[in-house]
Parts: C-alpha cells; sequence; structure tokens
C-alpha cells in the first residue's frame, strides 16, 4: 500500500513540475501568438477583399453553424470567416464575397491539414496559389470538377478540397441570407 | 564513453531511422521539402537532446514501475514547449509541420533513447546522445527530403532556398527553391507516402549493404592477421 502511495506521490510531483513549466512558458508566448494570429486575419481580409475598414456585423443564424463571423467591407461586400472540419482537424477560413454574391478570394487562416497533401491549399507555392485563383468569380453553384463544377481539386487531398469548396459555397449562402 | 563512437553509432551504425527503425511515422510523412525535413530534424533533435538530459539526470529518483509514464509526462512537456515556441517565433515552420510536432510525444526514438540508454547512463553521455542521434535523424530526413522534392517536384531546397533575386537562405519558408526540372514533369507519386515507403525502403537497404560489407571487410581484417600471426 505504501508502495502504491509513493508512486503516486513521485508521478504527481513530475507532473505537477512540469505542468508548473508549461504555464510559465504559455503565459510568455500566447499574446505573441495571438498578435501574429490577429495580424495574419488582418492580411487575410486585406488579400481577399480590399476595403478600408471592415466592420463586424451581428450574425447568428443557426441554419450556419461553421460560419464564425461576417464583416462588412465597406461597400465592396462581406467577409466571412468560417471553421469547418478538414480532412485531419479544422479549417479556418476567410472569404470574401461581392455585392452580387460572387467569390472574390479566398484564405485560409488556420488548419491541421496533411503536410505535402492538404496543406497545399494553404501553401504560399505556386500549387497553393493556383488553387485558391479557382475560387475567385465563382458563385454557390460551385463544385469541384468531379461533381459538374469547375474546381480543380489538390492531388491527394480530395476531401481537403471538397470541404473548403463546400465553405466557399456556405459562406456566399450566409451572405445571401443577409438580403 | 567515447564519443567519437557514440557520433558514428549515431550517424551510421545505429542511425535511429535507417538501423533502429524507430520514429518511421514523421519520416515518411513529413519529408516532402527541405524546409519541412530541416525543420522536423532539428526540433525532434532539441527536444531529444532536453528529454535525454532531464530523465539521465533524474533516472535514479524513478521507482522503475511508473518510469515509462513519467518519460512520456516529461516528453510531453518538452513537445509542447517546442511547439508554443514555434508557433510564437516560427509560424510558417509550425504550420507546415502541422500535427507532426505534436506527435513528437508519440515518436518512438525519444523514449526509445530514454529506456535504452539515458535511464542507465549519466547526464554528459546522454546529452551526447541527443545531439549525435538527432543529427543521424536530421541527416536521413534531409536525404530523403532531397530524393522526394527532386523527383516528386523536379526541386531543390523548397522553402529553405531562394534564388530570384541572388541565392539567399529564407528561414520562415517562403523560398521557392532551384527549380531542376517544371514541376508538372516530376512523378508526383514520389511527394505522397507512397514515394516516402519507397525511398525508406531504398536508404535502409543501401545502409544495411554498407553495414555488411564494412563488417565483412572486418572480419576478413580478422582472420588476415590471425592467418599472419601464424
Amino acid at each position: 500500500m505504501n508502495k502504491i502511495i509513493r508512486l503516486a506521490l513521485v508521478l504527481f510531483a513530475v507532473s505537477a513540475i512540469v505542468a508548473g513549466v508549461l504555464g510559465v512558458v504559455n503565459a510568455l508566448t500566447a499574446p505573441v501568438i495571438d498578435a501574429q494570429k490577429q495580424a495574419k486575419t488582418a492580411a487575410a481580409f486585406a488579400s481577399i477583399l480590399e476595403a478600408e475598414r471592415y466592420d463586424e456585423i451581428d450574425f447568428s443564424n443557426p441554419d450556419f453553424p461553421t460560419v464564425l463571423t461576417v464583416h462588412k467591407a465597406g461597400d465592396a461586400g462581406y467577409v466571412v470567416t468560417s471553421k469547418f472540419s478538414g480532412a485531419q482537424g479544422n479549417i479556418t477560413m476567410a472569404v470574401g464575397v461581392d455585392n452580387d454574391f460572387k467569390c472574390t478570394g479566398i484564405s485560409i487562416i488556420e488548419h491541421a491539414e496533411t503536410s505535402g497533401l492538404g496543406a497545399n491549399a494553404a501553401s504560399t507555392g505556386d500549387v497553393g496559389v493556383n488553387f485558391r485563383e479557382q475560387f475567385v468569380g465563382q458563385d454557390e453553384s460551385i463544385a469541384l470538377s468531379n461533381n459538374g463544377g469547375s474546381i480543380d481539386a489538390l492531388t491527394g487531398a480530395t476531401i481537403t478540397s471538397r470541404a473548403i469548396t463546400e465553405a466557399v459555397a456556405t459562406s456566399i449562402w450566409a451572405v445571401e441570407s443577409l438580403g | 564513453m567515447n564519443r567519437k563512437k557514440q557520433f558514428t553509432e549515431g550517424l551510421v551504425t545505429n542511425n535511429p531511422v535507417l538501423v533502429q527503425q524507430i520514429g518511421m511515422c514523421a519520416t515518411m510523412a513529413i519529408t516532402t521539402t527541405l524546409f519541412n525535413g530541416v525543420g522536423m530534424g532539428l526540433s525532434v533533435l532539441i527536444i531529444l537532446t532536453c528529454c535525454n538530459v532531464v530523465i539521465s539526470a533524474i533516472r535514479k529518483m524513478i521507482p522503475g514501475e511508473i518510469r515509462l509514464a513519467i518519460f512520456v509526462v516529461v516528453i510531453a512537456g518538452f513537445v509542447t514547449i517546442v511547439d508554443m515556441l514555434l508557433k510564437a517565433f516560427v509560424p510558417a515552420l509550425s504550420e507546415a509541420l502541422g500535427v507532426f510536432i505534436p506527435l513528437i510525444v508519440v515518436n518512438c526514438i525519444i523514449i526509445g533513447r530514454a529506456e535504452a540508454f539515458c535511464q542507465k547512463m549519466p547526464v554528459k553521455d546522454s546529452f551526447f546522445d541527443g545531439i549525435f542521434q538527432g543529427i543521424g535523424y536530421t541527416v536521413v530526413l534531409i536525404a530523403m527530403c532531397v530524393v522526394r522534392e527532386l523527383l516528386g517536384a523536379g526541386r531543390f531546397g523548397g522553402g529553405l532556398i531562394d534564388v530570384s533575386n541572388g541565392f539567399r537562405f529564407t528561414l520562415d519558408g517562403t523560398g521557392a527553391g532551384i527549380q531542376i526540372f517544371p514541376e508538372s514533369y516530376g512523378a508526383s507519386i514520389m511527394s505522397l507516402p507512397f514515394g516516402g515507403f519507397l525511398t525508406l525502403g531504398f536508404l535502409i537497404a543501401a545502409m544495411q549493404y554498407a553495414l555488411k560489407k564494412s563488417e565483412e571487410k572486418k572480419t576478413k581484417k580478422a582472420e588476415q592477421e590471425k592467418e599472419a600471426e601464424k
């Protein structure tokens, strides 16, 4: 019995020390990570739909559970951010929608897709840029080419490509629902 | 302990990937660009060295029954620290490596070295073991990245080297690399996990061949010496 208590105490002590160290590192890095996320979101907005200011509008439609925020981008249209599941984890993406309900561009803010496959959707290389450019000018009927649409899926990443395509359609519908 | 022997062990005769054949999952998954390979290799090197030192330092206090649980706690702690630091200061790398940084927790190189080496050896030896095994891992990753990137995308040094305005290293992962032949001519299967299996298989085969050859040479030499003595 004593032995079990001793083992538990040792394990507890080690875990407590590690947890303490993690707490300190987290306190030091969390503000930097947050600032980076915000800067990234701002840059993402500017790259898909340029506007002088982005005003968040209240959007809480239960029909659109994946939509996080909707920003009115001046007179140019709207920027919708949504969080949906990709192939490996959640993808957070911003979609620009103009006043004719056409996509003006997409930008992936956060993802956990497979490196070299699904992650190409967010890459700054040719593969990623070409993939994302396909979405510009698409309307709500957007679909992958093997589903009768015009978006070519990324090699080896059909699930990621389909999730992104569906999320773009959802974002356009969300803007349409604003009326 | 002999440092030189430890070094050759980590790099060649007891290489974690090619000889011990541990930590293969991440090896096959992330080796698509040189940037990923170097980043993953160095992350593992740092985590492995830290874990080796700590585990070796507390080895006498760890009761044998719960040693694995304690190893995992220590390893998970260091991995989380490295993950947070990468997210804060090298976001491009943290994004490129995605889920594979958290997965270093279950990378058997680290728990393997803890179990096989650090729990019996003094801190100094464990420190060098971490560095040398880490270098061995990094070298294999780099070799795989170079082969797969070249055959798969016709490129060298993706993410790490930029040649558009003269040669420079891009540590934020934005460099396009040196295009050797057009990307569309590459066998994109080499960039897929299948290509990882293929490359790793050939590398392991080459390593085993080389090791066997050098062993044969050694035994031959020993025999010759014996005969000469007679």
